[in-house]
């Protein structure tokens, strides 16, 4: 069963205030108040003086677990939002695999879900370890799995451009990068199951269904989570907590609402001093849920994304601690 | 449910019916009056991120916090619908 081995998150700590935004990104002195009222959206990281590749490096070298075990790594995955992050022939992730020892390593991105790929990476990286498992692991409790192989997972982004700084008028992206190893038969923490559905039609490159897609969002999101849930055999009764993705506080407000599940247990803390840390809020919000203790072993827990722009991509996973 | 099912100030919460056909004409461009009775979304094509204007020009002009985190959008069927929640659900500024 995929499972993940250990997360390991970096965000810069220069923030910048959503107020001095306004000008290079040309939002309305309205805009501004809308995302500091109602969404929640108060800073961003932000540090010209990191590469992309600095920051997936300082998630990676996070990651205590990685460390004298680079030669089981088969997978690494780099989920992204944006489909483009630097300019030919520069390719971060090769050069964060070479530094990291894991240039044997299939390296791919993963990036037509937008937001929601890096749940889809996770999926992904249990389905390729357990399609090359040995019949001796298949079978395995964990502790055949010390030595199984592992994907890594790495996940944020460079807010480079207007596109890739604000969204509409629903969020405000900030910088930052996540790390997480996967295993196929580990522990700890389970994914019990996984729902996603995508939505071609919900295109904002001609901005037809825009409408549309603001009816539907909600409720779109709502039907995922519960087939995952419906997968897993539980109901939201069975869910400690929630782990968004950042997009703002108003509408995770009126999920809840929509869901009849107490906001309290939604890991919203991060979303005023982070903003929407692309494909890396699911682990930044895990860390957040970790270090706060409202994880047990034993805890399910439901993490939900959505990734829009090129269409978009509603997406929910259940996982037990 | 109208205002005195509800118990509420009714000079307040037609204050806010005031406010909300004001704004809602303007933010919307729309030339005809707008009316308690109206649908947010079907008649008036209320999206959710002018709709979140709405309550922010609502706050600033009546001097008022709404209390959003409680709203369920999908009750909210007309203009009057809001005005009641609004009218119930807020704090002085």
């Amino acid at each position: 069963m995929t499972a993940l081995e250990a997360v390991s998150v970096y965000l810069p700590p220069a923030r910048t205030p959503i107020e001095s935004l306004a000008g290079p990104l040309g939002l309305t002195e309205m805009q501004v108040k809308l995302f500091r009222r109602f969404h929640g959206l108060r800073e961003v990281c932000r540090d010209p003086g990191l590469s992309l590749y600095d920051l997936l490096m300082k998630a990676a070298v996070g990651l205590d677990a990685l460390r004298g075990h680079e030669d089981r790594v088969r997978y690494v995955l780099y989920a992204r939002t944006m489909p483009v992050v630097g300019p030919y022939p520069a390719n971060p992730l090769h050069d964060v695999c070479h530094a990291l020892g894991l240039g044997h390593a299939l390296a791919f991105t993963i990036t037509h879900q937008s937001c929601a790929s890096g749940l889809l990476a996770i999926d992904m990286a249990g389905r390729l370890l357990a399609a090359d498992a040995l019949p001796a692991t298949a079978t395995g409790d964990g502790q055949d799995n010390q030595q199984g192989p592992l994907a890594l997972i790495l996940a944020g982004e460079k807010a480079f451009t207007r596109e890739a700084q604000v969204f509409a008028d629903t969020t405000v992206f900030g910088e930052g990068a996540a790390a997480c190893l996967v295993s196929a038969l580990g522990p700890r923490d389970r994914m019990l199951a996984y729902a996603s559905n995508v939505r071609g039609e919900f295109d904002s490159v001609t901005g037809e269904n825009d409408a549309r897609l603001q009816r539907e969002y909600r409720p779109s999101l709502a039907d995922v989570m519960r087939r995952a849930l419906d997968e897993a055999g539980l109901t939201l009764g069975d869910i400690r907590v929630v782990l968004p993705h950042n997009v703002n506080v108003v509408t995770w407000q009126r999920m809840c609402t929509l869901l009849k599940f107490p906001v309290d247990r939604v890991v919203l803390d991060n979303i005023p001093s982070t903003g929407h840390v692309f494909c890396a809020d699911v682990f930044a919000n895990y860390k957040t849920a970790c270090e706060r203790g409202l994880l047990q072993p034993g805890d399910r827990y439901l993490a939900a994304a959505v990734g829009a722009g090129g269409g978009a991509t509603f997406a929910a996973m259940v996982f037990e601690h | 449910m109208t205002a005195q099912e509800t118990g509420l100030d009714h000079e307040f919460r037609q204050r806010v019916v005031d406010a909300m056909t004001t704004v809602l004409a303007r933010l919307l461009d729309r030339s005809e009056p707008v009316t308690e009775d109206m649908r947010l979304m079907e008649e008036l094509g209320l999206s959710s991120t002018l709709g979140l204007e709405l309550l922010l020009e609502l706050e600033d002009q009546l001097e008022i916090l709404i209390d959003v985190e409680l709203l369920d959008a999908d009750q909210m069927k007309t203009v009057g619908d809001m005005a009641t929640f609004v009218a119930a659900h807020c704090q002085s500024a």
